[in-house]
């Protein structure tokens, strides 16, 4: 019973609209209080789930992301991708995919992606001849490659929900592959679509214009080596690499590209703390709900249901996949990271998967229902500055799907692909 | 009750600006505490131990009052499609309702996060040496602000005033991160 009063109370607060945080401490507390212990015990959770020290690298990165946005790193990722892959086949739309990998490893964030990326992209794509909604589409779907390429703080929501004892450097480290290997999916697609259309190529600059772009887009490029070497060698610890990255990216900023005024270094302050803030209420409320779960043996009721279907990791995997992308198109990624990790982590564990390996699963699941309708984030950040409808890019956008789900079956079905290079590094 | 709404709204925005404020002092305090950590071990050879104590203190009130600007700007995340598919008058109740429960939880939040300060005022934390307690003065601080600009809104919707954003942020929130 003490079940159907958490699970029963958060379905229906969420139903009517609250936010997830408050769904899911007023749950926590009307469970609480069914079992008679007093209410006190969910704040006191609530407090310690907001207590770890790696917590402090989400807003750290979003606030590094955020500045180097404003400070005028996404023209040079641009020009330097315009001149690497702008020659293909619809140019354009490579020099995007291209753009949001690299980017990607800047920002960490798929909607900053889609916003940053698409807001230059998109409107010289339209004007180029390319339609909206190819337009739309490629830099929704690309935007994803950020959840996967470090650094990807949704990997740090993973390693807190997940207990707070997973490596972060082995989930950046596996994210790397997977991420590359959607790169080259979503930039097969590009093209197919471009040649079924008839879009063009751009003319190939020559490789001194390419060694330029290159330099002026390296301060940016370095960053990525910074927080990736830093973490992966053992310099810093993820907090400190994402505290360096703010630093760095306030110095990039103001010395070499000269971008950053103080509005902007406000704005971007401010806009951390908005964007942040309600992220870390939800792993806070967490805290107390996950406790619950754990008390209540949740994990260990849902290992012995879905043992009752079958004791195949295949098809646990798969019933795993499709579950999350249906709880994806109607989740936001942090919720559903928070929410997801302690019930399906205990029971993918259980059939023998690798926590590492099933993390840059269920980011990749939850990046992919960013970009599905009714609540697709991404998608609907793309489709505003495209100024399409979701129906008109829902009609266009199944090869990228196909792309995406592809590389999701890939990485679900090959773990090597995701713990290859972690071992590698071991 | 347009003049109480009228004060609470003046009120409210000025809290909600200064609570974004400090937020974002903290944030950059956060930044520089850290980066002293770094510098510290790296270069001058001694690691000051009071950083990840006092950064993490700084974080529960950046989290805290972030969170309260959260609630008034209605950027919390969540899930409106039930709302949004909802005939108007039930809606409207559903909002009400909903705000509702978010105050009341901001009051519970004062109430126990009051009593834990009280509970562990008498106790030292080791390294920055300040009370255990203003471990727990975020919650009910936080708490008493998100109450206050959830009843803000109830206000408003209830007069028929619309300053403040109602509901419970953008259908499909753009708030991924």
């Amino acid at each position: 019973m003490e079940l159907w009063v958490l699970f029963g109370t958060f379905s229906l607060l969420l139903l009517i609209g609250v936010p997830v945080a408050f769904c899911l401490g007023i749950a926590s507390v009307a469970t609480v209080v069914y079992m008679g212990l007093p209410p006190v015990v969910v704040f006191q959770q609530m407090n310690s789930g907001m207590n770890a020290f790696a917590m402090m690298a989400i807003p750290f990165f979003i606030y590094a992301g955020d500045l180097m946005i404003r400070g005028g790193i996404a023209e040079r990722l641009i020009q330097m991708a315009a001149s690497l892959v702008g020659h293909l086949r619809g140019g354009l739309g490579q020099v995007n995919v291209v753009t949001c990998t690299l980017f990607g490893g800047i920002s960490g964030s798929a909607v900053a992606d889609a916003s940053a990326v698409g807001g230059l992209m998109i409107p010289q794509m339209k004007k180029r001849g390319y339609d909206a909604d190819y337009a739309v589409n490629v830099t929704a779907n690309a935007a994803i490659i950020a959840l996967l390429i470090p650094p990807s703080h949704n990997m740090i929501i993973y390693s807190l929900s997940a207990g707070g004892n997973l490596s972060i450097a082995d989930l950046f480290t596996a994210g790397v592959i997977p991420g590359l290997l959607l790169c080259a999916a979503l930039m097969f697609a590009a093209w197919a679509v471009a040649v079924k259309r008839g879009y063009p190529r751009e003319p190939f600059p020559g490789l001194a214009a390419v060694g330029r772009y290159v330099v002026l887009a390296l301060p940016g490029i370095l960053l990525i080596g910074i927080i990736f070497g830093g973490v992966r060698s053992g310099v810093f610890t993820a907090t400190e690499s994402s505290c360096v990255a703010v630093v760095y990216a306030i110095l990039v900023t103001i010395l070499v590209y000269r971008q950053l005024t103080w509005t902007a270094f406000v704005e971007a302050t401010l806009g951390a703390v908005r964007t942040t803030a309600m992220v870390l209420l939800v792993i806070g409320a967490a805290g107390a709900f996950g406790w619950l779960m754990a008390f209540l043996q949740v994990p260990q009721a849902t290992i012995a249901a879905m043992k009752a279907v079958s004791d195949n990791p295949i098809v646990i995997l798969l019933m795993v996949n499709i579950i999350l992308l249906v709880l994806g198109t109607f989740m936001d990624m942090a919720p559903m990271i928070i929410i997801c990790t302690p019930i399906f982590l205990p029971v993918v564990k259980a059939f023998g998967v690798d926590p590492i390996h099933f993390g840059v699963i269920l980011i990749l699941n939850a990046g992919i229902g960013l970009n599905t309708p009714p609540v697709g984030s991404v998608q609907f950040v793309a489709c505003a500055i495209g100024r399409i409808s979701i129906g008109e890019s829902m009609r266009t956008i199944w090869p990228f799907y196909g792309a995406s789900v592809a590389v999701l079956l890939l990485v679900t079905y090959v773990p090597g692909i995701s713990l290859w290079l972690p071992r590698l590094f071991h | 009750m347009h003049a109480f709404t009228a004060l609470l709204t003046r009120l409210g925005a000025k809290l909600s600006l200064y609570a974004l404020f400090t937020a974002g002092a903290g944030l950059v305090l956060m930044t520089v505490m850290v980066a002293w950590g770094v510098f510290g071990r790296y270069v001058l050879n001694d690691t000051p131990i009071w950083v990840e104590a006092g950064s993490l203190f700084l974080m529960s009130w950046f989290i805290l009052l972030g969170a309260a600007v959260g609630v008034r700007e209605s950027d919390h995340l969540g899930f409106e499609v039930g709302l949004a598919m909802s005939p108007p008058p039930l809606r409207s109740a559903l909002i009400l309702i909903g705000e509702g429960l978010v105050c009341a939880f901001g009051i519970a939040m004062l109430v126990y996060g009051s009593q834990l300060a009280a509970g562990t005022w008498s106790d030292r934390m080791p390294i920055i040496g300040i009370s255990r307690g203003w471990d727990y003065v975020p919650i009910a601080a936080g708490g008493a602000l998100i109450a206050l600009f959830a009843l803000e809104k109830m206000l408003l919707f209830v007069t028929g005033e619309k300053q403040a954003p109602l509901g419970f942020g953008h259908f499909g929130s753009e708030q991924e991160v």
